[in-house]
């Protein structure tokens, strides 16, 4: 019996270990398969954004090689976790570009899109874009084989300032920003750009990321009573408490944010405060039926639940790849780093199926456009507030 | 089975690797790690270098926490001073690599030594929050001395050169890191055989009996500020060499904790334990990666499903470890020699 049940699981064992060892092979790659890795952050700090990009670029990544890939290639999607460490990003890059031929490359933040740039430089075989929309990465120059799938954090912030100087010329503008690289990123050359419009930046706070108490942040701000008030280089906290604190003292003031700050779920979350919280965002929401998208539609069915805007960016980024690899093999060319920009740069007025609500051009690494939504809290959505701002 | 290894001398009984077996397996390590870059792919490599520079900072941090019972949270402040010098020496001035290492060790020890001055006043979860103190300090410096730093946007340096040859890549890098990890490894294992390295184990044990027994306490205390921390220094120069870029956020304060818990699981007082618990704490992340990659033949879009499960298994490996391995990584090992030293008589 003893003997019987030993076999018995050895043989388990065995076939156990055979089965984990003919998985442990990575997953085979047909020769011509384009690849698209990517150093997810599904863990960690970030995870909110990363679960939507990963869904994003999947989806994407399906419907193309449901439709026969490009020019017959089909796409291959190779995402690793990072739990938002550089150290993990590497670590997930070196694996998947030595274990598949690379052509695109997905990073999660911009202390890993620093990081690698020289090691893509040195490859010049891959195009990378990812979630940073860091300032510092929109310079083709330095960073030939990079992009983003929108407008750089500078950008955002002077879509806003458009908009302000369109609806109340000469007004007060305060901004709030956090003690990070993210939340100083745009500061200093947004407030140029704000003057040039003819608005008045009238006081700056910094503050920790995620802080609780702001109560001496409010005053300040109630001292410089500013028309409006923009927030840069928070995900939530302390945005709602600073609404919040602001309307108890009857301050007018109007409280916009920036991309990371402007999914639905996070504006909900302020609750009755964030009624009328405004902000700049690249791509119409999921639920946004006010212009004509067949790509809006198409992800509504095959995704009947709301899909953050992190989702959206993932699957424009994933789009844009796209496009430039088609651009490229429809030349005949090699799918190497700086034919793939060259294609990505050749796109103008691209339709995007409606997630950007306006045909766009990628002349350098980022596209500078955007459109200010309003938060309505009755319909729990964020409802467009400007049409879509396009910077020249 | 381990025979003929009487021990006739003090100096043998002192000796680092008393066995022949041993310094058989020894070489065997040097030779296998001499011929990992050359069969490893360029994801191992990366791997190694990483493992290599955690184990230079995790034995800096043991030589303190371990061996002299000063619980420190700032090891990865005291990496970003090292890195930061480091960065500075090769975009402002160029000099050689070794110069900037021993430079960015030198002044990270100094750093230390301030940092290490409450030391004698304050001990365990108080010097802990001390050490915190310090490290918030140093971030603020890092992220506001900007005409240094380079602000929040940090540092971006050029790679280290070595006789014309650019060391930029992990293959390249490989023969600097493991080379100068391995004899800081060896230099840490030394140190316990001399009158500092001991008068460290007495402070740990009881710091009124070492200073009945002649020890200076401050003194000893700051050395080993000054050690580890110059340990942190060298490891955080080779981390910017590795990554190239320095910024105040590359070093937080979760950092000192990843440490603090690598000589936890390693085993804290044993140089042993300091190189087990920096591999394992590095690599197990890693492994666990490996796993669920193997399962998304059967398990469709197994990144995004198993990865909260993941880190949650690292955790429980770690308080596994904790409860049944309290003395560490290193007090396994021990047992696994000891059982082969008696093999095959009793098992």
């Amino acid at each position: 019996m003893f003997l019987k049940d030993g076999v018995k699981r050895r043989t388990v064992l065995g076939m156990a270990m055979a089965a984990g060892l003919a998985g442990g092979m990575p997953a085979a790659q047909a020769a011509d398969d384009i690849v698209l890795g990517g150093s997810i952050p599904l863990t960690g700090v970030f995870a909110f954004a990363g679960e939507g990009i990963h869904a994003g670029i999947q989806d994407y990544v399906e419907i193309v090689n449901n439709a026969g890939g490009i020019e017959g290639r089909m796409i291959k999607y190779v995402p690793e976790d990072t739990a938002y460490k550089v150290d993990a990003s590497v670590a997930a890059f070196n694996k998947i570009t030595s274990q598949y031929d690379t052509n695109f490359y997905y990073g999660d933040s911009t202390g890993f899109a620093k990081t690698i740039s020289p090691e893509l430089d040195r490859k010049g075989t891959i195009l990378m874009a990812g979630a940073s929309f860091a300032s510092e990465l929109n310079d083709p120059e330095k960073h030939r084989y990079q992009f983003m799938a929108g407008p750089d954090y500078t950008e955002m912030i002077n879509i806003l300032l458009e908009y302000i100087a369109d609806e109340n010329p000469g007004a007060k503008v305060a901004y709030v920003h956090s003690d990070t690289e993210f939340g100083r990123d745009p500061i200093e050359t947004s407030q140029k750009r704000a003057e040039e419009l003819g608005l008045e930046v009238v006081e700056t706070i910094v503050t920790k990321p995620g802080s609780v108490d702001v109560s001496t942040e409010v005053l300040k701000l109630r001292r410089a009573q500013p028309d409006y008030t923009i927030f840069h280089g928070y995900v939530l906290a302390p945005i709602p408490e600073f609404i919040n604190q602001a309307k108890q003292m009857g301050m007018e003031t109007k409280f916009m944010g920036t991309f990371w700050s402007m999914d639905n779920s996070m504006v909900m979350k302020m609750g009755e405060a964030g009624d009328g919280f405004m902000g700049v965002m690249p791509y119409a929401y999921y639920y946004d039926d006010s212009d004509d998208a067949p790509m809006l539609e198409k992800i509504r069915e095959m995704r009947p639940e709301y899909q953050s805007t992190a989702y959206m960016q993932g699957f424009l980024t994933a789009m844009l790849m796209t496009e430039s690899a088609k651009r490229t093999l429809e030349a005949g060319k090699e799918l190497n780093g700086d034919n793939l920009k060259a294609a990505l740069n050749s796109i103008e007025d691209f339709d995007t199926g409606g997630i950007i609500g306006v045909p766009i051009s990628i002349p350098g690494n980022s596209i500078p456009v955007g459109r200010i939504y309003r938060a309505d809290m009755s319909q729990e959505k964020m409802v467009p507030a400007s049409d879509w701002i396009r910077l020249e | 089975m381990r025979i003929g290894t009487a021990k006739e001398t003090y100096r043998h009984d002192e000796a680092l690797f008393d066995t022949p077996v041993q310094r058989w397996w020894l070489a065997g390590l040097f030779v296998a790690i001499a011929a990992f870059p050359f069969v490893a792919d360029a994801y191992w490599i990366y791997l190694g270098c990483l493992v290599a520079i955690n184990i230079a900072s995790a034995t800096g941090l043991n030589i303190l926490t371990g061996f002299t019972g000063l619980v420190s949270l700032g090891q990865a402040a005291f990496m970003g001073v090292g890195a930061y010098i480091v960065a500075w020496l090769e975009i402002n001035l160029g000099t050689p690599f070794f110069v900037n290492l021993l430079a960015g060790g030198l002044g990270a020890g100094l750093i230390g030594i301030l940092v290490g001055i409450p030391s004698l006043r304050v001990k365990g979860l108080y010097l802990a929050i001390a050490t915190i103190a310090a490290s918030v300090i140093l971030h603020f410096v890092f992220a506001n001395w900007t005409s240094v730093t380079g602000g929040q946007s940090g540092l971006t340096m050029p790679p280290a050169t070595f006789l014309g040859t650019a060391l930029d890549q992990p293959d390249k890098l490989y023969w600097l890191i493991v080379p100068v990890t391995v004899l800081m490894v060896l230099g840490a294992s030394n140190l316990f055989r001399t009158r500092i390295g001991r008068a460290f184990i007495a402070i740990r044990d009881r710091d009124i009996s070492a200073e009945v027994l002649g020890i200076p306490l401050l003194r000893y205390k700051l050395y080993s500020f000054a050690l580890s921390s110059f340990y942190a220094g060298v490891a955080g120069g080779l981390w910017a060499y590795f990554f190239r870029v320095v910024t105040p956020e590359s070093f937080p304060l979760v950092m000192s904790i990843f440490f603090l818990a690598a000589i936890i699981v390693g085993g804290m007082g044993s140089i042993l334990g300091g190189i087990l618990g920096a591999a394992f704490m590095t690599m197990v992340p890693e492994a666990l990666k490996l796993i669920v990659g193997w399962l998304s033949p059967w398990l469709p879009d197994a990144v995004a499903l198993l990865s909260p499960v993941r880190t949650i298994v690292f955790g429980a490996l770690i308080v596994g470890f904790l409860i049944f391995e309290p003395r560490g990584l290193a007090e396994a090992w021990r047992r696994l020699r000891r059982f082969f030293h008696l093999w095959p008589f009793k098992t």
